[in-house]
């Protein structure tokens, strides 16, 4: 081993592959390169092609060399073990393999990120639906590996929903594919819904297939604020039961509210409720809404409340990110009726006012996005926790996942046998992170 | 195990009228919808997954094959015992065991009937929407094995967009519960792994399945086209409108004059295609919609839009569209129905070339089918007590499935590869991409005791999964 824990010669063959200008090992490039990374890997590489991921993959399984793959927006958390570790970035990847307009269909390598995605389709007036925090850097890769979500969850589903194929190296270093570039396509295993949100543990993630949708015309925001979680709840299930359909259907908790927009300091929740259609259909909603509806939003500053409300986990984690104790987000996913439950408990992990906490909500579908933070550094990492007290609130059967822990999946999944099998049936030796879930 | 001692056994677990071993009675269930037949050693109607689970483990033990079964409905022989296997019917697993109206989901038993599930919410403004042709008879746990698709899929998705969890049996005997009511899980998406896994991973025995809340409006268009051309050009244009219709189905000429003549539903016997076009939703929204397609069909040269008055006549109008199969039963003793899939964009030059392999083959090939989201499904009418002629269907059909692969397509969109597609699978698939499939195989079903010769093609099938071991990592769990 070199000083950097990476062999001289892995490093020389990384080169070989990669090309001298995609792999570093020098330990102060690698800090400046992995910013978000705790602690900081011995080795990045940036393959070219999935050809090279998986020759990379083929070398660490020579070697006993775990993989993180990444496409370096997520701030993740390594683990603790210090042995020899490599960041695999997927940014390279970013050959558009097919954009079928008119079938409303499109192939992109992993590495391109979402806002490259919706700026190369809005031009045919579609729509790419995936909307995480900083789409900007948040790459195709990445999105599916997380299962990122965002506001347009609640209208146009989850992107296993509109995800039709997926071209992956597994942790073996097999190149293969699942699915096609077709919205209709049963053939062989799903293959799409094993790798999304599987955070990178069986397969490093080379490209994949989408259905777009049509862009809206106009759009806007009503926007009703209620005094408890309760009473804005009591407002979701109204709208829920009424015909509306609308794109976005959001709660916004007054600490994420605050964090998003430090002049507030009223303590309201606040729903948004965002549709699109002719002013008929707008009419009809203003009409059901009612009296609720304090605001209506449009033009910039309805988009500009969006844009906020996507990137509200990444206010607490501005400058943090390196911190001892770093802000955590977790991703819960639960019955609507649980919901609030879940917001019970996120409540009591404050501790006093000892831990910070924000969330905002899908919660016309149960999904509920919380980024938690220590204010005083007497009290444990909010993780324990928050993970204590939705155990205690919703139960074990409650979907929770961390965004960059080294195990993303706190409460152990009841399926973790069959998880295992399927692991051992893509990544044997264990090369693709993971070593501290299984 | 002789099959004598095979048959005490089942009936031991799951009761002495519960198994099926006279000739006559097996009879029934060496076919499903598709062309292919073979007859099991014995039938058996488990009533609980304890007894799915005891049957897998004598299965196992005792080396017979094992295949679930709903209705028999499926198109691919999916359902179709292997020799000397034994047919798990879940006839008798037919409850749904709980509906959530407050959080919009069901659980179901495997057995439960599509459409049963929708009657049973219906009071609730409730229905399950996967609906396939076949609804009235096929089963959920059935549309899981395949992953089912049907007409209002364009939409909604298919089955895996609407199960959230399921309780499955793994070859062993082992008893495990993927996902949940929630709409996602903690860890691997295994719920979304098993549907469509055509049940060679585990046998499921209860589902969670969403419901969806009826809609305000549904406005049903019947587009009267001269020729087959100018229908499928429509289909596209309609997209490319922004509109996404809840179906937008197909029906030739030929077919829609043969459907006409059995059912009565209305369409127009002179029309070169029709396009069935159904959109639902707010009110203000769907008058806006029908309008905007109307207009596009105009422009497109449909001779005439019609729209249903009211819901006898939109009963009527898909009636038509899903008993048409059945409608071709009356100009040839049977037909062999494709399930090949194209981007919306190339049906006009697929159709065509349909036309040119009847011709070619000297065959009959009507097409009925799922326009909206390029999902053909041409019927080659043919005599089954010809093998001549069999040989000949299957022949034209792999010809128009190739081609649906070669303009960027599939080879199944809804019926699944079962026995009737798995050779062609190369076509869509490296042998690498095949082989990280059978690893997975392998990881749940390795002795190959779950549906075995489905799926894979025959030369890796025998190849790969014949006397390998258990899983190591189960197998280290116990399981």
């Amino acid at each position: 081993m070199s000083t950097t824990g990476v062999s001289i010669d892995v490093a020389r063959q990384l080169r070989a592959i990669c090309g001298e200008a995609h792999v570093v090992d020098d330990p102060e490039q690698l800090k400046s390169s992995w910013v978000f990374f705790s602690p900081y890997p011995t080795v990045g590489v940036w393959p070219g092609s999935a050809e090279e991921v998986a020759a990379v993959i083929k070398l660490a399984n020579q070697d006993g060399l775990p993989i993180v793959p990444s496409a370096g927006s997520v701030p993740q958390i390594l683990g603790h073990d210090k042995q020899p570790c490599m960041v695999m970035s997927t940014t390279r990847l970013t050959e558009v393999e097919h954009y079928d307009h008119a079938d409303l269909t499109v192939g992109v390598g992993a590495g391109t990120t979402v806002a490259q995605l919706n700026a190369m389709v809005s031009a045919d007036r579609l729509m790419f639906a995936g909307d995480p925090p900083a789409p900007g850097r948040c790459t195709i890769g990445g999105l599916l590996a997380t299962a990122a979500q965002g506001p347009l969850r609640h209208g146009y589903g989850a992107v296993r929903d509109y995800c039709i194929g997926i071209r992956f190296v597994t942790g073996d270093g097999r190149r293969a594919k699942g699915g096609g570039r077709v919205v209709k396509n049963v053939a062989g295993y799903d293959l799409m819904k094993l790798l999304i949100g599987s955070y990178g543990t069986l397969a490093v993630i080379t490209s994949a297939s989408f259905k777009l949708f049509p862009a809206p015309g106009q759009t806007r925001t009503f926007l009703a604020e209620f005094r408890s979680a309760g009473e804005a709840l009591r407002f979701r299930d109204s709208v829920i039961r009424s015909p509306l359909s609308p794109m976005c259907l959001e709660l916004v908790s007054p600490g994420a509210r605050k964090l998003m927009r430090p002049e507030m300091t009223d303590d309201a929740w606040v729903i948004c409720i965002r549709a699109a259609g002719s002013d008929a259909v707008l009419a009809r909603y203003r009409r059901e809404l009612g009296s609720a509806v304090t605001r209506e939003l449009e033009g910039e500053i309805e988009s500009g409340m969006w844009r906020a409300i996507e990137n509200f986990p990444l206010c607490p984690e501005e400058g943090r990110i390196n911190e001892p104790f770093p802000p955590v987000r977790i991703q819960i996913n639960v019955l609507p009726r649980d919901v609030f439950r879940v917001i019970e408990s996120l409540e009591r992990a404050t501790w006093g006012d000892a831990i910070g906490v924000a969330f905002v909500g899908r919660v016309g579908v149960g999904h509920v996005l919380a980024t938690a933070w220590p204010i005083n550094s007497e009290v444990p990492w909010p993780p324990g926790v928050m993970v204590e007290e939705l155990k205690k609130g919703v139960g074990d059967g409650a979907s929770v996942k961390f965004e960059h822990a080294s195990n993303p999946w706190p409460i152990q999944p009841p399926s973790l046998a069959s998880m295992r099998a399927v692991k051992q049936a893509l990544d044997p030796r264990n090369i693709l992170r993971g070593r501290e879930i299984f | 195990m002789r099959i004598p001692a095979v048959v005490d056994q089942l009936r031991k677990i799951a009761g002495r009228d519960a198994v099926l071993d006279r000739p006559e009675d097996l009879m029934l269930y060496e076919y499903d919808a598709g062309v292919r037949k073979c007859t099991p050693v014995a039938v058996v109607f488990p009533q609980t997954t304890a007894h799915v689970s005891e049957i897998l483990r004598l299965a196992s033990l005792s080396g017979f094959p094992v295949v679930a079964r709903g209705a028999g409905t499926g198109l691919s022989g999916g359902a179709i015992s292997p020799e000397g296997g034994v047919t798990l019917a879940f006839a008798r697993m037919n409850r749904i065991l709980e509906v959530d109206a407050e959080n919009m989901r069901a659980v179901v038993q495997p057995g439960v009937v599509n459409q049963t599930l929708s009657d049973n919410v219906s009071h609730l403004g409730l229905y399950f929407a996967p609906d396939p042709s076949s609804q009235k008879a096929c089963t959920i746990g059935g549309n899981v094995a395949e992953n089912s698709g049907g007409p209002h899929t364009l939409m909604y998705g298919v089955t895996v967009n609407h199960v959230t969890g399921l309780t499955a049996v793994l070859p062993h005997g082992e008893v495990v519960h993927f996902g949940g009511k929630a709409a996602e899980c903690s860890g691997y998406d295994l719920t979304g792994f098993f549907v469509g896994s055509e049940g060679t991973l585990g046998i499921v025995t209860e589902i969670m399945v969403k419901l969806l809340r009826r809609p305000e409006r549904v406005a049903t268009l019947l587009g009267i086209f001269e020729t087959i051309d100018d229908g499928a050009r429509t289909v596209a244009a309609i997209t490319a409108a922004g509109i996404t219709p809840a179906a937008l189905e197909m029906l030739d000429g030929w077919t829609l004059r043969a459907v006409e003549a059995a059912c009565h539903a209305g369409y127009p016997l002179d029309a070169g295609a029709v396009l069935l076009i159904e959109l639902e939703g707010l009110a203000e929204l769907v008058e806006e919609q029908a309008a905007a397609v109307r207009e596009v069909c105009v422009q497109q040269k449909a001779r005439e839009v019609r729209r249903a008055k009211d819901e006898t006549e939109r009963a009527l109008l898909w009636k038509g569209r899903k008993n048409a199969f059945a409608a071709l039963g009356r100009l040839a003793p049977s037909y062999y129905s494709q399930d090949g899939v194209v981007p919306r964009t190339r049906i006009p030059a697929v159709l065509h070339f349909i036309g040119g392999v009847a011709e070619k083959y000297g065959l009959c090939i009507g097409n009925i089918f799922h326009a909206g989201d390029g999902n053909l499904h041409p019927l080659i009418l043919f005599d089954p007590r010809d093998p001549a002629q069999l040989k000949l269907v299957e022949a034209a059909g792999a010809e128009i499935l190739e081609r649906c692969v070669s303009m960027g397509g599939s080879i199944t969109g809804e019926h699944g590869v079962g026995l009737e597609k798995r050779n062609l699978m190369p076509l869509l698939f490296t042998e690498e991409d095949l082989d990280v499939m059978l690893s997975l195989h392998n990881a749940f079903n390795a002795e190959g005791v779950l549906n075995p010769g489905k799926l894979f093609p025959t030369t890796r099938m025998c190849a790969e999964t014949r006397g390998r071991t258990t899983n190591p990592v189960l197998a280290a769990e116990g399981m």
